[in-house]
């Protein structure tokens, strides 16, 4: 599979805080990448590193499959990027800032400006100062910045911050086209678990700083997450029974709860077996474990916040 | 690089900081007038010409409100990229950060420049008010011509020393600890206007080499442009490395 985006342990300490610990992400070409993780997980510093913004501690980038020191022009006049919120100069109108951005890039076409302003819907707006834009558009401004050129990477991190219900539809719906009908890949960071879910293809789970999850969002075990929940009175009586008597070891034991994941063995059975050894077996259903859960699951805490 | 002066440029248009640097060194040309109005009440007898008024303005321009509008433009130019976030939409372009810092340099000098020329042009405008009223001797457009150079020279002398206030402002990311220094530094300026260790002082030296006073002060004129040009130099490279190896955040 070409990646697109590699990293090998990339790691980004300030003094004694390490606030990316070892990171080794994999973005596949024409997929769309979500990385999920609370404020703070470190998911803006690892894209700050893939963008030369800030310098890695350890560890290494390949952007195009080619370490990304190497010919940064034609690798990063490939890449369309946001960061937080956009940075544009207050003074000037959302077409000159853009104007600026294509000239500093050597695109001298004004009709890439106009068009890129017309994408994202501000192109009636294309006199107004940029200090007199609503979050929203000063959102919708950086995702047109970010599509200009062209790229054939966005990375865009929290890119849907500021924008109503609808807007956030509309950037999505467009995220989705150009990633499935373009084939450009899209490496895009939120906190917002739903805003990932319905878009990327691949999600990444960063939390205090480290890559503890990368799975494609189509295997559906990770998806929805079946399992059998027995309520008995002795856990982890039932627990050792599972392992030695079924060899199963994926399932999950809180107070006198099971669950059990692996769907080889008969519940009867297992039910059964419980009986026999003096369980007493109050409840047995079959239940699914949606995304959020097993996200809240995943990075502790009382959800992606 | 005429792309990145160009944008530099164009990231000025309606910025609020050009009528206000404007109106700054204008001030110059104003003082001289209120000089020249109040020497020819007290003084009626005085005899003053447009060399003379000229000569004075170098000290104005030079040392007290011109080198002052000139940190705040320098602040400003290097500190908004910081306080309007822009470094992180323009160094993914990709832009390296070395021409982006050279840019913004030429774009400090040509700004300077164009200051003083106006500090000079107002200089003569106001001269021209006054001579139309109370009669200035010698009041003529190559005189003033003549002291174009003077101004040009102390433009490029002025830019030279602004680097240390440009590293502090990359390194607050603002206008105060600059122009806290800038209060300083006219301060020191003023006390040694008169003095023959102006030569050894990086912003007076500068005063003394328009004015062609070097020599008088027993210094060598080497040494005085030595110290400007050293301290020019390390402003410049610990603005150059600061950046360069700056995480953003």
């Amino acid at each position: 599979m070409e990646f697109i985006i590699e990293t090998n342990n990339l790691t980004k300490r300030y003094g004694t805080v390490t606030v990316v610990d070892k990171v080794s992400l994999h973005v596949p070409k024409g997929k769309i990448y979500g990385l999920l993780g609370r404020n703070g997980a470190g998911k803006t510093t690892a894209m700050k590193m893939m963008l030369k913004l800030t310098f890695p501690t350890d560890g290494t980038v390949r952007l195009f499959g080619k370490d990304y020191k190497d010919n940064e022009t034609a690798i990063y006049n490939k890449i369309g990027s946001i960061i937080e919120t956009p940075g544009f100069y207050g003074n000037l109108t959302g077409y000159e800032n853009l104007y600026i951005l294509a000239r500093l890039r050597g695109q001298l076409c004004k009709n890439a400006v106009l068009n890129a302003l017309e994408i994202v819907g501000l192109h009636e707006e294309k006199r107004k100062i940029f200090a007199d834009y609503s979050l929203g558009m000063k959102q919708r401004l950086g995702i047109a910045a970010a599509l200009m050129h062209d790229p054939e990477l966005l990375i865009l991190d929290e890119p849907i911050n500021g924008l109503d219900p609808i807007g956030i539809s509309e950037i999505r719906s467009f995220l989705s086209k150009l990633s499935h009908d373009n084939g450009i890949t899209i490496f895009i960071s939120s906190h917002v678990l739903n805003e990932i879910e319905q878009i990327a293809d691949i999600i990444g789970v960063m939390h205090k700083g480290r890559l503890i999850e990368e799975f494609d969002i189509a295997e559906p075990h990770k998806r929805n997450r079946k399992y059998i929940q027995f309520d008995l009175s002795d856990g982890h009586a039932a627990a050792e029974i599972l392992e030695n008597h079924y060899q199963i070891t994926d399932f999950t034991v809180h107070d006198n709860t099971l669950k059990i994941y692996d769907f080889s063995h008969s519940i009867g059975d297992i039910n059964r077996d419980f009986a026999l050894n003096g369980l007493l077996v109050t409840k047995i259903n079959t239940s699914e474990e949606n995304l959020e859960e097993y996200f809240t699951k995943l990075i502790g805490g009382g959800g992606i916040a | 690089m005429r792309n990145l002066i160009y944008c530099e440029l164009l990231k000025l248009k309606r910025s609020k900081i050009i009528p206000i640097s404007i109106t700054g060194v204008l001030s110059t040309p104003l003082l001289m007038l209120l000089e020249a109005v109040q020497t020819h009440y007290d003084n009626p007898e005085f005899v003053f010409t447009l060399s003379d008024v000229y000569n004075s303005s170098i000290l104005y321009t030079m040392l007290l409100t011109n080198m002052m509008v000139y940190v705040a433009i320098a602040s400003f130019l290097f500190s908004r990229e910081y306080t309007e976030s822009t470094l992180k939409t323009i160094l993914p372009i990709p832009v390296s950060r070395t021409k982006l810092l050279f840019g913004k340099f030429c774009s400090l000098l040509l700004w300077i420049v164009t200051l003083n020329i106006v500090t000079w042009a107002g200089i003569y405008v106001v001269c021209g008010i006054y001579h139309a009223v109370f009669t200035l001797k010698e009041y003529s457009l190559l005189v003033a011509i003549e002291w174009f150079p003077k101004f040009l020279l102390g433009g490029i002398l002025m830019f030279l020393t602004t680097s240390p206030f440009v590293f502090a402002a990359g390194i607050t990311k603002g206008f105060v600890a600059p122009m806290i220094g800038s209060a300083v530094i006219v301060m020191g300026s003023a006390a040694l206007a008169n003095q023959e260790w102006g030569a050894l002082y990086p912003w007076t030296a500068t005063f003394f080499l328009v004015q062609g006073k070097i020599e008088s002060t027993g210094y060598p004129t080497a040494l005085s442009l030595g110290i400007i040009f050293m301290l020019s130099a390390v402003g410049f490279f610990m603005t150059y490395h600061h950046f360069k190896r700056e995480d953003l955040k």
